[in-house]
């Protein structure tokens, strides 16, 4: 059972999950967590741009695992941000070849009381690949689909959006987007690999 | 895996990619919003502001020490401690003799102090100068409301005298007496009116820290 541990700790994954004033949650992460995280993130031989973005990552993260119910709140926010804040920065450095013994040795030292992220973190590193793929679909069938399955507007909403001539119209564009992408999907391994990580990992 | 089970699943990875692109493209807007604002950087301060916060992490040091200090003082002040800070035993290098102030003059330089008393009390000699020197013996045998009695009448003797005998000095040891009895009202005006007159001769010796300090008592 989740335990939030305090009350803004338990808004704001309210609102995540509900989808109520996500906007508003989101700057709210920022406004009082990007400080700390980012300074950790400087403070370990990286930039301010570095840490600009390893929060954005954090964040987009964080709410897909509310969203999945996959954060179990075994900590408070600002711990489990700050582990996912970690283990994405040590990636990165990682991957940049300049992870220093200290920092591997910090690695290491799991702290016992904070999630264990690196499972909910594993496949996660190529999501960006989705961005160009999804963009690749042309703005209608971007627009459709996001509408659809994001926003999860009714079909009658989106005919207001796009003005097609009926619903059934939208059906039929949004029915030949989705195999688009699904074609698409299946031409890349790598990035279906990744999904599948993200959808069930 | 059959046909359905397969379509199924690729409908669902292609549902995830909408999902993941939306959610990417909202923190990103968000994010573009929120960078703008928070521009400052990440606690990282310039030269200037590190020595700004750290003379005033100094000087709230030095204001938390003063008044600790000050809250030290007053209630660790007490009427005794002035008293004793102040008050020095009286030197009689310049009383002049006669026959019989030489008794009570050479009792006092030896410090015989009851004597002195004894002398005054005896009626042998009542001059200004005896009583001073009887009230200075009080003092230093600790009888406080003789000592006081004794000093206002040599205040009181000086007043309509063209050479006053003493006077001086009986103000001055009178409003010590008056601080050590608790009579703060008294002592004030008199400690005041020293620290005003520039040829008398305590004056180096009443400040406006000693005035402050009888207010504070009064105040306790």
């Amino acid at each position: 059972m989740e335990v939030a541990r305090n009350r803004a700790d338990a808004e704001l994954l309210e609102s995540l999950r509900t989808g109520k004033n996500v906007d508003q949650a989101i700057r709210n992460l920022y406004k009082y967590h990007f400080d700390s995280l980012g300074w950790y993130v400087m403070n370990n031989n990286g930039s301010r741009q570095d840490a600009e973005d390893i929060f954005q990552d954090v964040v987009v993260t964080f709410i897909d695992l509310v969203q999945k119910n996959k954060f179990r709140g075994e900590s408070s926010v600002k711990t489990f941000l700050f582990s996912l804040n970690r283990y994405a920065w040590l990636n990165e450095l990682k991957r940049r070849g300049r992870a220093l013994a200290r920092e591997e040795k910090f690695e290491r030292m799991q702290d016992r009381t904070t999630e264990d992220v690196s499972s909910v973190m594993a496949g996660r590193e190529s999501s960006a690949g989705i961005l160009q793929l999804v963009e690749q679909l042309g703005e209608t069938c971007k627009k459709i689909l996001l509408l659809f399955y994001y926003e999860e507007y009714s079909m009658k909403q989106i005919l207001e959006h796009m003005h097609y001539e009926n619903e059934q119209v939208v059906r039929n564009k949004k029915y030949k987007c989705i195999k688009q992408l699904e074609q698409m999907i299946e031409q890349n391994p790598t990035l279906k690999q990744t999904l599948k990580n993200l959808l069930h990992g | 895996m059959d046909n359905s089970t397969q379509n199924n699943d690729e409908f669902e990875l292609a549902r995830e990619a909408v999902r993941q692109y939306g959610l990417r493209k909202r923190v990103e807007e968000v994010h573009r919003e929120m960078m703008s604002e928070l521009k400052t950087p990440v606690r990282t301060m310039t030269p200037s502001k590190k020595v700004l916060r750290y003379s005033m992490s100094v000087a709230a040091g030095i204001i938390l020490l003063v008044g600790a200090y000050m809250i030290y003082n007053f209630f660790t002040l007490s009427p005794d401690k002035v008293y004793a800070s102040r008050y020095q035993a009286f030197e009689i290098s310049t009383v002049r003799s006669n026959s019989t102030e030489d008794a009570i003059v050479k009792a006092f330089r030896e410090k015989n102090y009851p004597e002195v008393v004894r002398i005054h009390s005896s009626g042998a000699d009542s001059s200004i100068s005896a009583t001073f020197l009887a009230a200075m013996s009080n003092l230093e045998l600790s009888n406080l409301n003789e000592a006081i009695l004794q000093l206002e009448e040599v205040v009181g003797k000086n007043r309509n005298l063209e050479h006053p005998v003493f006077r001086d000095e009986a103000e001055y040891y009178l409003a010590l007496s008056y601080i050590k009895n608790r009579d703060y009202d008294l002592a004030i005006p008199i400690l005041e009116k020293i620290k005003d007159d520039p040829i008398h001769i305590y004056q180096e010796k009443v400040d406006a820290k000693l005035i402050r300090k009888i207010k504070m008592l009064k105040w306790r």
